[in-house]
């Protein structure tokens, strides 16, 4: 390892550190982004995140459609579900995302992309605007990727404010269909760490199916407070 | 002072963006024709990051799909496409076309750097 390279680890990982604080809303474990954006490319995904505390188990479900609109773009549109205070399941939220591709897989250090993302809160008057950079870099068989996240909170139905967040998943490409990761994620007072696993399944032509499985179970406290995520990505 | 954490973040993000050297990288040229790559193997040096130059003269699109190399690129018809690889080491990485998974096949072969052309 030369000394440039370790030099740029200790800055990402101070990247990462800085990055170390919010999220308002609730569940910080989600999807690590990776920043790579294939033309043609459209996908449905559904993601199921459930976080158990001491004090009572939170449950959102999102399902999105997405597709490239350009070469380096990609945008995609969700529907949230949560589980609500009286235990019912309903709609919560809607997104819009987008993801740029910055530069060219491999030809730089490391590859960047960013992430926009804007939420709408159903039927109140509250606001989600995202601002992220993608970041992966190859060590072998090994990927690093983060991202750190600035996110605006606005409308009249929740507190104006700024917050940050931050993700980082260390993978390991043993085969397509099981690549093992070790996943962290930090958000309001919230410092998550565990294992993932993540694969793919190729069907004829541009189309194949790919999961994600991951559990991370809070760190900086004492207390019960696990979260798991399941994420199926059907592209064609 | 969230603020600033982000903005320093980011100040850090396109720091390490904009100070990154670009080297001199070698080129492979391989040519996409009639769904075959070709040639079908290709050898490049070990520990070098390598350009993969890929011509493709068909009159579809192909999508080049590597677990090995880790890449995936959309070739488009009648165009060159640029695949960065590496640096890598001594061993052999299979690629194939995702639209044409019989006939599209190919091979990097990776040799230490004296052995390499």
């Amino acid at each position: 390892m030369t000394k440039s390279l370790f030099i740029r680890m200790l800055l990402c990982g101070a990247l990462g550190l800085m990055s170390v604080s919010a999220r308002a809303d609730g569940m910080v474990v989600d999807k690590v982004y990776h920043p790579y954006v294939l033309p043609f490319e459209r996908e449905v995904e559904w993601r199921l995140l459930s976080r158990q505390t001491d004090d009572r188990n939170e449950l959102a479900q999102r399902a999105g459609l997405g597709w490239a609109i350009a070469e380096t773009v990609t945008v995609e549109g969700y529907m949230i579900g949560e589980r609500d205070q009286d235990d019912n399941f309903d709609l919560a939220a809607y997104e819009l995302e987008a993801r740029w591709q910055v530069v060219e897989q491999g030809r730089y250090w490391a590859d960047w992309g960013m992430l926009f993302e804007l939420e709408k809160r159903h039927k109140v008057s509250a606001y989600e605007a995202t601002l992220g950079v993608l970041f992966e870099k190859e060590f072998g068989k090994v990927s690093l990727t983060m991202n750190a996240f600035a996110v605006r909170e606005w409308g009249r139905a929740i507190k104006n404010e700024w917050e940050s967040e931050f993700r980082a998943q260390l993978r390991y490409r043993f085969d397509p269909a099981f690549q093992p990761a070790i996943e962290v994620y930090t958000g309001e007072d919230f410092v998550g760490i565990g294992p993932a696993v993540i694969g793919l399944y190729r069907f004829a032509g541009q189309r194949q199916l790919k999961w994600e499985i991951g559990f991370a179970s809070e760190v900086a406290h004492s207390g019960k407070d696990h979260s798991f995520r399941l994420a199926l990505e059907f592209e064609f | 002072m969230q603020v600033t954490r982000t903005l320093v973040s980011l100040s850090v993000t396109l720091y390490l963006f904009f100070t990154c050297k670009v080297q001199a990288i070698d080129s492979v040229n391989i040519v996409l024709r009639n769904h075959l790559f070709l040639p079908a193997e290709v050898e490049v040096p070990a520990g070098k990051k390598v350009r993969l130059i890929i011509d493709n003269q068909d009159d579809t699109a192909e999508e080049f799909d590597s677990f090995d190399l880790n890449r995936e690129k959309v070739l488009f018809p009648h165009r060159k496409s640029t695949i960065y690889i590496g640096p890598l080491s001594v061993g052999e990485y299979r690629f194939f076309g995702e639209f044409s998974p019989n006939t599209a096949q190919g091979k990097v072969i990776v040799k230490e750097s004296s052995n390499a052309p």
